[in-house]
């Protein structure tokens, strides 16, 4: 017990050193306060180490969830001194703003034909609660909405999911391009209660089997889902993680207890990224993280270029005639059903109920030019807005209304402390300033047009062509 | 509630041609009986108004602002529902205005409208509004109905396909339904899936003099409501893509699996 007694007591100083924030600030360098100071400096200096040594980037330690209070969501909104949210909202809008600045701006090179096999582990560690209502329930919550999601930012690609299982991998779904199928077959939680022990090399093993025949060009994922520290093998699991390098599978994890060796070498020999989910909130990051499009790096093009493969190549695809609710009724190719509507292979004139899939009968790949076209945003982004700190940048004729929603821009009444601003990127005039058309846009529309549209409302107005002179 | 955003195609080369049969104060004339008959639905309804200019897109009126320095000429009449007299006055107006002449501009006519402007505003818009209403929580929210509707009167411009297609899936996930009312000119494949990815109508006027009875018929019901009439819907939809090269539409080609581009034999 002793060493049991002495982690604890580091664990408490971690504690005390978010509850005691406000007394040193509010204190006026009473003794209270001085000693409750030390022992934050204390908790600081293990908190660092603790999250250097797990490899997370998070700012915020957290014990573990058993040891803290219970968290209520709303605290964690701050209200400003006139009780007002407006500053934690301005917050949270920066926090986004900087987050996009990072991305890229120019047209870069994405991996759009995905195919991604996720692993959910169905073992009886799941059924800890640690993470509420329980590590399993949960995981299939955040399942569900990672699916609909990826489907809709990845519409070419498709999905299967493998569950480990008693020592055993489990086919709970085959790859496929349609969210609904998918969904349908982890929307039944009884079907894949937890049980037994996981097998990491089964899981991956089925995982990589069903890859195999894929095209180059298209990307081969694993995304685990693992919640036990244990892994039941019948093998070498290293001849796996040798198998899948070879194949180029690219393995990422998300762990829900800790840290284990052979899961961070998976991630670091395939190219994946690791994480271990500190809380529900934290987990569901590290999920939604797989979903855009991964960027095609210069080592991983290059590599592709190898033996006669060329990195960017052709793929076969049909465009399909959509047919009316008026026309004759016919037996569709997928389910055997008399429909009316559907869509016509432009090969083979076989129906299908849904693109994008694969003809049934001829087995060319079946999209229609809108699921292209629903991908194009990854390649082409929209520029970031600049933000506009002071009124050099205007000039008499700028516009004293938003260009998108015509409201007057919002001036924010703190401008007189510019100091605290720039650091924040939000700007005090309420203006951000398209780079390439010159618009100056308010934070609403800046957020929407980034975020949802991915149209800037005036670049792609037609101009007059300039005659070559 | 409903919200109605109406986008007007406004091609002076196509409005100002005589051997129309439609003129254009007919056409002013039908569209103001429309949204006057769209407002007096509801006291609640709101309305906003773009118009796609060659180069250019300009919001027209909105009754969601009320700063607008148009407001203020409008004398008060008796006689007359004031919304609508505010409606016809500001839009009459601002439509003069802006109107480029085709004499005055003979190279601006050249260019193809605005659209993908209008229609980023138009949503722009909408987003504004939900935020607003969401304010005052104290009632339950209602989302207002919001729908677009597009009259267009010239062709589909290639070079927009990309944000244009953007815009339609944005307001495909706020749930905006696209309708489009096609006046003159060819039928335009990207707002056919305009309409048909949002759950919209897209409706070519056959006899142009009894354009007030399209719009009366088939755009002035919320979408709600639509589901209880027979409005027609889009039936055919090319969903075929165009090959980069020549511009043809293909049935079955090859698509570049880096940038997406199709294309047919001759790659
Ligand atoms: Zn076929
Ligand atoms: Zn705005
Ligand atoms: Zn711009
Ligand atoms: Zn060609």
């Amino acid at each position: 017990m002793p060493p049991r007694r002495a982690q604890d007591h580091n664990y408490m100083a971690v504690d005390s050193d978010s509850d005691d924030s406000f007394i040193v600030e509010d204190g006026d360098g009473d003794f209270g306060a001085d000693r409750t100071r030390g022992a934050k400096s204390k908790g600081k200096g293990k908190a660092v180490q603790k999250g250097k040594d797990k490899g997370k980037g998070k700012g915020k330690e957290q014990p573990y969830s058993w040891e803290a209070s219970y968290t209520r969501s709303w605290d964690a909104v701050q209200e400003d001194e006139g009780g007002s949210l407006q500053t934690a909202v301005e917050d949270l809008l920066a926090r986004g703003r900087r987050r996009r600045l990072l991305g890229p701006s120019t047209a870069i090179r994405r991996t759009i034909i995905r195919h991604l096999i996720l692993i959910l582990d169905l073992s009886a560690s799941m059924l800890d609660k640690d993470m509420r209502p329980s590590r399993f329930d949960l995981t299939l919550e955040y399942a569900r909405a990672f699916i609909t999601e990826w489907f809709d930012q990845n519409p070419l690609g498709q999905i299967g999911i493998v569950g480990m299982r008693a020592g055993l991998g489990e086919r709970v779904c085959d790859m496929s391009g349609n969210p609904q199928d998918v969904l349908k077959h982890i929307s039944d939680r009884v079907k894949l209660e937890p049980n037994g022990e996981p097998s990491l090399q089964n899981a991956i093993e089925m995982a990589r089997g069903s890859m195999s025949h894929l095209p180059s060009h298209s990307s081969r994922e694993v995304l685990v889902i693992f919640g036990s520290l244990t892994s039941c093998d019948p093998g070498n699991i290293h001849d796996t993680l040798d198998a899948c390098v070879k194949d180029r599978i690219r393995v990422s994890f998300v762990s829900l207890a800790a840290e284990m060796k052979i899961c961070r070498d998976f991630c670091v020999k395939t190219g994946g990224t690791f994480g271990v989910a500190l809380n529900e909130g934290h987990f569901k990051d590290l999920l939604f993280e797989g979903i855009p499009p991964p960027v095609q790096t210069g080592a991983a093009a290059t590599a592709k270029t190898g033996p006669g493969n060329p990195a960017a190549d052709l793929m076969q695809m049909g465009f399909p005639t959509r047919l009316p609710d008026t026309a004759p009724p016919a037996l569709c190719v997928c389910h055997s059903e008399l429909k009316t509507e559907g869509f016509l292979c432009p090969r083979c004139g076989a129906k299908l109920c849904d693109v994008p899939t694969d003809c049934d009968i001829c087995g060319l790949m079946i999209v229609s030019s809108s699921h292209l076209a629903r991908s194009y945003h990854h390649l082409f982004p929209v520029k970031p807005y600049e933000v506009l700190m002071d009124k050099s940048s205007l000039t008499i004729t700028s516009p004293s209304v938003c260009h998108a929603c015509a409201l007057p821009f919002r001036e924010s009444q703190q401008s007189k402390t510019p100091a605290t601003a720039p650091a924040e990127g939000l700007s005090p005039l309420g203006r951000y300033r398209c780079p390439d058309c010159g618009n100056d846009f308010c934070a609403d529309c800046d957020v929407f047009v980034h975020e949802v549209m991915h149209v800037c409302p005036s670049c792609h107005d037609p101009k007059p062509i300039p005659q070559p002179s | 509630m409903s919200h109605l955003s109406l986008l007007l195609d406004l091609q002076p080369a196509a409005w100002h041609d005589p051997t129309q049969s439609l003129q254009f104060s007919t056409f002013l004339a039908h569209i103001l009986v429309f949204l006057n008959a769209h407002l007096a639905q509801k006291h609640e309804n709101s309305l906003a108004i773009f118009g796609a200019f060659p180069g250019k897109s300009i919001m027209l009126y909105s009754s969601i602002d009320q700063t607008k320095p148009a407001d203020r000429r409008v004398q008060p009449d008796p006689n007359w529902y004031q919304p609508f007299k505010t409606l016809d006055a500001a839009l009459t107006e601002r439509i003069r205005e802006e109107m480029p002449q085709p004499s005055t501009s003979s190279e601006a006519e050249e260019l193809p409208v605005a659209l993908v402007g209008a229609l980023a505003k138009a949503l722009c818009c909408k987003i504004i509004q939900a935020t607003k209403v969401e304010a005052p929580s104290d009632t339950p929210v209602v989302m207002p109905e919001s729908r677009i509707l597009i009259v267009s009167v010239s062709p589909d411009a290639a070079a927009s396909y990309i944000p244009l297609m953007n815009s339609i899936f944005s307001a495909q996930k706020l749930k905006v339904v696209i309708d489009v009312c096609k006046i003159y000119g060819p039928d335009t494949t990207f707002l056919q899936q305009a309409a048909y990815l949002t759950g919209g109508s897209y409706i070519r006027v056959e006899k142009h003099e009894s354009l007030l009875q399209y719009l009366m018929m088939c755009f002035l019901q919320p979408p709600s409501v639509r589901s209880l009439l027979a409005v027609p819907t889009t039936d055919r939809v090319d969903f075929r893509a165009a090959c980069f090269c020549h511009k043809d539409i293909i049935d079955a080609g090859y698509v570049c699996s880096v940038c997406l581009s199709s294309g047919s034999d001759c790659f």
